[in-house]
């Protein structure tokens, strides 16, 4: 049974479907290549039928039905489930299913699949308990059950439950005294205030985004073999800023599918479509691009259905479900929504795979839109400078000098036919700095064309060499800049925004050529100027090769419509100015008149006393704010193609094995229909999901918050609400907040508020041996959530009890302590970007867990220990281990023994005069009480024995107070030190510390 | 007594069970299930031992795998018709629709250079390439007709190792352990190391416990640093002062336990206890300096290095002690030939002389203390190597083959395999298995069966599906068995 805690009546969907679908449905259920005697049991009309056997359930006649016959015959042929099938149905199941025939065998729709509703309220003995409508019905179960409600906690245990729950951090002394004395004196008015004090607290946002960090797979590596970075963290950002503006979840949901393609998208909104670009990307070499393909938009599917839908659609990828009714076809009409995205297999070997943007930070956002505030006032005020028009006398003549300190190589193609130019006079070097020009007139169109190009394009394009060199082209009328291993998974490919570029005019463009050729160190210059660019990929991993330039051609495609001259190079990287200058004594003879003397003024502005000061202070910005532009971080986002790319079934789910054509769709008849006019997009789907009668989103949600503050949901597999998944504990509680969540308008903290401020969750989790007999996991809710602390939690507290935590929010990922050698022997040797974990600074080593930088195949070791999952693909809910290597992390990683440290400073500043006051102090820090009398005995005299035993060895106590970057206070004395450190140690290692009580 | 025993005994209920294994109280239902079916144990520790659905050739596993996959065709599967054609081209009919991983066009193709003999009673084909595996002929089974379905390293060897070919289920010591518990509760019950370069390229995958509890999955054990992470005391911290501040923990633990009847409190205590002498045994296990001499000599190993042939040592010492699995990883088997250390000839022979030596002296080692026949050992790669040569590095001096996942050769000795003995055969060139091929799910069948499993009901409960080592297949290879 699914939970076997209550006596009521038969009901189909709790009692037996279980049953059906554990046993027969293997062979009976809606798979019809697996249906056996072509009898289906999961639907009654079909049970119903005539078999060459009989009938297989006769409604009022147990002794008709041979459903029944075969589950109690003993002869091996006749027998249900088939002896060999290794499934057995208990007598107890046996007689359930008989006494359900008896009663005319009922079938009820799969209870997740009808719309929540709120249940009638229940009659109850005495409702005075009840703080939040739900908890009548957890009263109701309780009275059922003939028990009572536990105690309510007291208030200090509420605060530090609740201030793990909505902050992650526990409350300080100082707020728990503040709260006792104004519980005592408002009641039920100071724990409201104090639930919103935690909820408008930035803690929150990063609380509740661990939880959606692990659905959401989120990580700073690829994962696979070379498992190098990726930047990703500006989406995390953008979920704990989300969880903090208290965004409804409707939308926070609609963003992350669908942020793209909503009218006029925000940054923010494109941004926040990375939740689909977090699953691994394998960068290895020799892999079938499409299989990995195939495999990436798996997985968005399946993340989002085990997110939203709570159920595992991954067996429909290879056949129909055999247990859930969907089929294989459902599964890839799911799959045409993810499908249309211009991805690669093989991708992300040294930095972000594409499609990619760049998105700048809130400090970044606003610098940016400081200097163009400047730039814009300096333009008004050159502008309103008058200009001498003729300049200082010989200022061409002096420019043209300078240039020609520059040694130009001016690159004329050996033979008149073939306009090729060879790869050593071309002479590039990235390592010294080279800076490309070369001039350019489209006759008519501008939409994609080879400016100049050096690219193998010879072979097969899925072969491992192919696409090596550079590249410089001519599309939509922007330039665009390759440097390439291999084309295009291991390119910087960059394309400049604005250029606008037309037909019928002559137009110089040169290129900074230095470093790592990635997007950070490319700089594109049209007409002299710098223009700010795109990045379109920045994967090239090492030197592309040098080769031939051809001119106005790349080998393959149509030749440049137009012509293509003056190609030169500099053996340096050219100032901004040099640039410009060589633009200038360039261009007048190919450009026009007005064109020249714009070119003209522009540089003589930099040339004449009145115009140069401000001139050049405009240039350094200029170049300062597209340098900016350069460096800002990317992330992956999703990004329609234009024409949707075909889906198909794939037969087997082999990624090759085309079937039947389909297109996006979800399972209407079975979870909800389509919605009116929606598009049959990601954004339609997203509309599909959070419609208000959909019958799974928001019960998903609210039950995986539940389970977040109880340890276990109301619906325990909180990953599967299909028919294999468990009937809920309280289904008219998970109901009635599913109900509440969307009719109040997706509020999150609305949700979280009601939900501590309840009588079931202020319960004390203290309870009778008895009653953890009779309900070791709390389904039935008699007493208030004890759940051991999560890896992030019991690190940030001890952070936060030495007073070491850094409270920055957000930004890119940190490297905290690491065992040194951890990487050494395991991590490929390989100079990809994360295959070394350089030791964080400063305030690095004390931030928060969740921006401790994850490497999926070696996530770090501590947080491992305390049951992180590795992120390598969606996961609803971590395990909960009690393993002894996890005393081992206590007590001896480096970051706890600095913090026992810094928590032992705390003790001898802060803590009062003797041992007594010193431990309490640091005592009630961890476990937010007061010790008792007998503990606090334990705990002097184990500070005596510590103090005794290190005056003994004065040398072991300097050497323990060493550990850890942080230097310990002078003043205090080493035996002194490491004594308190001892102590602080023992109490940070508490069963009761590192547990939500 | 055991201090976990002894915790266990006050507290003989299954809510201590099911909240030590935290919510995943599925998994311990299914693990109870389990138990049903053997014998009665007398507590909920989840690496408690436990008896398997029947009677076990095989008591413990030390798998040795070679990361790369090694070039079957110059090791084990003698092709002398291969050799004949050296440097002819590639025949069309075998490269027709297919991908390697790197090579293009037409590749030439290749004997091998090595010479090959038969040795034992069985007369097992064997190169120069392994001149002591040559000595141990006699106690090994050759499946030579291996065949997997992925040809990139990362899905090969989780597919050989967790039954699929992606990230995210349990992995094959997960499942023994989880369907065994193990032997000595003061040390892993699952244990990995890795020797010359870095882990496999399937990641911590390779020994991760996927969805079922994290108790399960592989303890990676080092011979240099800290045996296992965070065992080491912090400099200052006596033993002795360890101790005390454990003593005293022990005793604020209990008093709450005491106050408030929390039972993962008494769990808590009993593993805090069990830390402690962790950080005794595993050191004292991961030692090997009080090896004899001609122990050190047999297998090569040297103390304070981080070499194969130390992890070998290592793993006959954990093995004796009563770890259930030992899965040794080696790094450097890919012989593509883009470097002479992937030379099939040279390259090869050092390779083999830093490995068949350590893995020989193991199964000696094993076999003199009586272990051998309760010990399975198995050795291999991934996938096998082509029989052309690797299009891209096709002219140089260096001979190399590209990744072949068809055909390839698995070696297994003891624990209740037949000693030398050959099963399964390659075509004439090595390109298919023509007779008793073996697919890595019937590998992992065999495994557990000769860990008294049948792999189809060694299953744990996840997002409503029964899963198991071998996904939907796997059939035991009944014929290798002694």
């Amino acid at each position: 049974m699914a939970c076997g805690l209550s006596a009521e009546d038969l009901r189909f969907n709790r009692d037996i479907r279980p049953i059906l679908s554990e046993n027969c449905f293997f062979c009976h259920g809606q798979d019809p290549k697996h249906r056996e005697a072509k009898l289906r049991l999961d639907i009654r009309a079909e049970a119903l039928m005539e078999h060459d056997s009989g009938f297989a359930i006769v409604p009022g006649h147990q002794e008709k039905s041979e459903i029944l016959k075969r589950l109690l015959t003993h002869n091996p042929d006749d027998q249900m489930p088939p002896p060999e099938s290794n499934r057995k149905v208990t007598p107890a199941q046996i007689e359930l299913i008989r006494r359900w025939i008896a009663q005319g065998a009922p079938y009820e729709k799969h209870w997740s699949f009808v719309p929540p509703e709120k249940a009638p309220a229940p009659k109850l003995s005495d409702a005075s308990w009840a703080r939040q409508p739900f908890d009548r019905y957890v009263l109701a179960k309780l009275e059922a059950e003939k028990l009572k409600p536990s105690a309510e906690a007291k208030p200090a245990t509420w605060l530090r439950r609740a201030a793990f729950d909505l902050t992650g951090l526990p409350p300080t002394p100082t707020e728990i005294t503040a709260f006792e004395s104004d519980a005592s004196q408002r009641g039920e008015a100071a724990y409201a205030a104090a639930a919103d004090h935690l909820l408008a607290s930035p803690r929150f946002g990063e609380r509740l985004a661990q939880d959606w960090l692990d659905v959401a797979r989120y990580a700073d590596t690829h994962g696979f073999n070379n498992d190098s970075a990726r930047s990703m963290w500006r989406w995390r950002d953008w979920v704990i800023e989300s969880f903090n503006a208290n965004l409804p979840f409707d939308r926070f949901i609609t963003e992350q599918l669908a942020g793209d393609l909503l009218p006029s998208p925000t940054p923010d909104q494109r941004l926040a479509t990375a939740f689909n670009r977090n699953h691994v990307i394998n960068s290895e070499g020799g892999i079938i691009d499409e299989e990995y393909r195939v495999e990436y938009v798996a997985d968005r599917v399946r993340t989002t259905s085990t997110a939203l839908l709570g159920l595992t659609t991954e067996c429909a990828r290879c056949h129909d479900h055999k247990f859930d009714p969907i089929t294989q076809k459902d599964y890839y009409r799911m799959f045409a929504f993810f499908n249309n995205v211009l991805e690669y297999g093989e991708d992300g070997r040294i930095a972000n795979a594409v499609p990619l943007l760049a998105t700048p930070t809130r400090e970044q956002q606003a610098e940016l839109k400081r200097m163009d505030e400047a730039i814009a006032a300096l333009d008004r005020k050159i502008a309103a400078l008058k200009t001498d028009a003729l300049g200082p006398a010989g200022l061409r003549e002096r420019l043209a000098a300078e240039d020609a300190k520059l040694l130009p190589k001016s690159l004329k193609p050996a033979k008149p036919t073939e306009a090729r130019i060879l790869a050593k006079e071309a002479g590039i070097d990235a390592k010294r700095g080279t800076t490309l020009s070369v001039w350019f007139k489209a006759s008519s169109s501008t939409a994609d064309s080879p400016i100049l190009s050096a690219l193998d394009r010879s072979g097969n394009p899925a072969g491992v060499g192919y696409g090596n060199g550079r590249e410089l082209r001519l599309v939509d009328g922007e330039i665009e800049w390759t440097a390439s291993q291999r084309h295009p998974a291991y390119a910087t490919i960059i394309r400049t925004i604005g250029a606008n570029i037309g037909p019928g005019t002559w137009h110089q463009v040169a290129v900074h050529i230095q470093g790592k050729e990635n997007a950070a160190t490319i700089a594109l210059f049209v007409d002299g100027e710098e223009v700010p660019t795109q990045t379109r990929h920045d994967g090239v991993s090492g030197a592309p090769a040098n080769r031939d330039w051809l001119l106005g051609s790349d080998g393959k495609a149509k030749p440049f419509d137009g012509e293509v001259t003056g190609f030169r190079t500099y053996p340096s990287i050219l100032k901004p100015e040099q640039v410009r200058q060589a633009f200038w004594l360039q261009s007048a003879d190919k450009i026009s008149e007005p064109q020249r003397k714009a070119a003209d003024l522009r540089t003589l502005r930099r040339h004449i006393g009145s115009t140069q000061a401000l001139q050049t202070e405009r240039d350094t910005l200029w170049t300062q704010r597209l340098a900016t532009v350069r460096n800002l971080p990317t992330t992956m986002v999703m990004e329609e193609m234009p024409v949707v790319r075909q889906a198909y079934v794939l037969n087997r789910g082999q990624y090759d094995a085309h079937g039947e054509k389909v297109e996006a769709g979800v399972p209407e008849e079975l979870i909800a229909p389509w919605p009116k006019n929606a598009p049959k997009n990601r954004l339609g789907l997203a509309q599909w999901f959070l419609q208000p009668q959909h019958p799974l989103t928001a019960r998903v949600v609210v039950n995986r918050f539940w389970a977040q503050l109880f340890g276990v949901g109301l619906v325990k597999s909180v990953e599967d609400f299909g028919t294999q998944g468990e009937w809920p504990s309280h289904p008219e509680v998970l109901d009635t907040l599913a109900r509440d969540f969307v009719d109040g308008g997706w509020n999150v903290k609305g949700f979280f508020k009601s939900v501590v401020l309840s009588s079931t969750y202020r319960q004390t989790s203290d309870a009778s041996p008895e009653l953890y007999a009779r309900d070791p996991e709390n389904r039935l809710l008699a007493r208030g959530p004890r759940v051991r602390l999560t890896s992030e939690q019991i690190r940030d507290q001890a952070l936060a009890v030495s007073g070491l935590l850094a409270e920055k929010i957000g930004g890119p990922s940190v490297r905290p302590y690491q065992p040194e050698s951890l990487y050494k022997g395991i991590v490929v040797d390989a100079p990809y970007p994360s295959t070394t974990w350089d030791l964080g600074k400063g305030d690095e080593l004390y931030r928060r867990s969740l921006y401790t930088f994850w490497k999926r195949t070696v996530p770090h070791p501590a947080m491992l220990t305390f049951d992180s999952p590795d992120r390598e693909f969606c996961s609803a809910r971590r395990s909960r281990t009690n393993t002894p290597l996890q005393a081992l992390v206590l007590w001896n990683e480096t970051g706890y023994l600095e913090s026992s440290r810094k928590l032992g400073e705390r003790m001898l500043k802060e803590g009062g005069a003797d041992d007594a006051s010193r431990t309490t102090f640091a005592f009630r820090l961890a476990t937010g009480r007061m010790p008792r009398a007998e503990e606090s005995a334990v705990l002097t005299r184990t500070y005596a024995k510590l103090r005794a035993d290190f005056t003994a060895r004065p040398d072991d106590a300097a050497k323990l107070i060493k550990v850890g970057a942080s230097v310990p206070d002078p003043a205090l004395s080493a035996v002194e030190l490491a004594a308190a450190a001892g102590v602080a140690n023992m109490i940070l290692t508490l069963d009761e510390t590192i547990t939500k009580n | 007594m055991h201090p976990l025993r002894e915790a266990q005994l006050s507290l003989q209920t299954r809510r201590h069970f099911l909240s030590s294994v935290g919510q995943f109280s599925l998994g311990a239902i299914a693990l109870h299930a389990l138990k049903a079916e053997g014998a009665p144990t007398s507590n909920d520790n989840p690496l408690a031992p436990r008896q398997p659905h029947f009677k076990a050739k095989a008591k413990r596993v030390i798998y040795l795998h070679m990361s790369g996959g090694p070039p079957n065709l110059d090791i084990f599967d003698y092709k002398p018709e291969l050799v004949k054609r050296n440097a002819e081209n590639c025949p069309d009919s075998f490269l027709k629709g297919r991908t390697f991983a790197f090579t293009t066009g037409v590749p030439k193709l290749m004997g091998s250079p090595r010479t090959f003999k038969q040795y034992g009673k069985g007369g097992l084909w064997m190169s120069d390439a392994v001149p002591n595996f040559q000595k141990v002929a006699d106690e090994m089974t050759l499946l030579k007709a291996m065949h997997t379905d992925q040809f990139n390293h990362a899905p090969a060897e989780l597919l050989l190792f967790t039954g699929h070919a992606r990230q995210g289920r349990p992995s094959m010591g997960s499942w023994a352990t989880y369907g065994l518990g193990t032997e000595n509760q003061d040390l892993p019950g699952f244990v990995t190391m890795i020797s010359n370069g870095v882990q496999p390229s399937g990641g911590q995958g390779c020994w991760g416990s996927g969805f079922i509890p994290s108790v399960f999955q592989g303890v990676q054990c080092r011979s240099k640093g800290d045996p296992v992470l965070f065992a080491n005391d912090p400099p200052g911290m006596t033993r002795d002062l360890r101790r005390a501040t454990l003593d005293a923990l022990k005793d604020l633990n209990q008093r709450q336990q005491d106050e408030l009847g929390h039972a993962e409190t008494v769990t808590r205590i009993a593993q805090y206890e069990l830390a402690f002498r962790m950080q005794t045994s595993v050191p004292e296990v991961m030692d090997i300096s009080k090896e004899s001499p001609a122990s050190l000599e047999a297998y090569g190993a040297k103390p304070g290095e981080s070499s194969f042939a130390n992890n070998c040592l290592l793993a006959r010492r954990l093995v004796e002690k009563g770890v259930r699995f030992v899965h040794l990883f080696d790094w450097g088997w890919d012989f593509h030939g883009t470097g002479p250390k992937e030379d099939i000839r040279d390259g090869l022979t050092a390779k083999m002389a830093a490995t068949d030596k350590p893995v020989a002296a193991l199964i000696n080692d094993l076999k003199q203390r009586g272990l051998l026949d309760d010990t399975l050992i198995v050795w291999g790669g991934e996938f096998g190597r082509t029989p052309f040569r690797e299009g891209r590095t096709a002219a140089s001096q260096v001979l190399g083959r590209d990744h072949f996942p068809d055909c390839f050769t698995i070696m297994m000795a003891g624990g209740g395999v037949k000693g030398g003995f050959q099963f399964g055969e390659t075509d004439e060139m090595g390109f298919a298995g023509v007779k008793d091929k073996v697919h890595v799910h019937d590998l992992q069948a065999t495994i557990m069966h000769l860990l008294g499993f049948d792999h189809e009901r060694l299953t744990y409960r996840f997002q409503g599906r029964d899963y198991r080592l071998t996904d939907v297949h796997g059939k035991v290879v009944k014929e290798i068995l002694a």
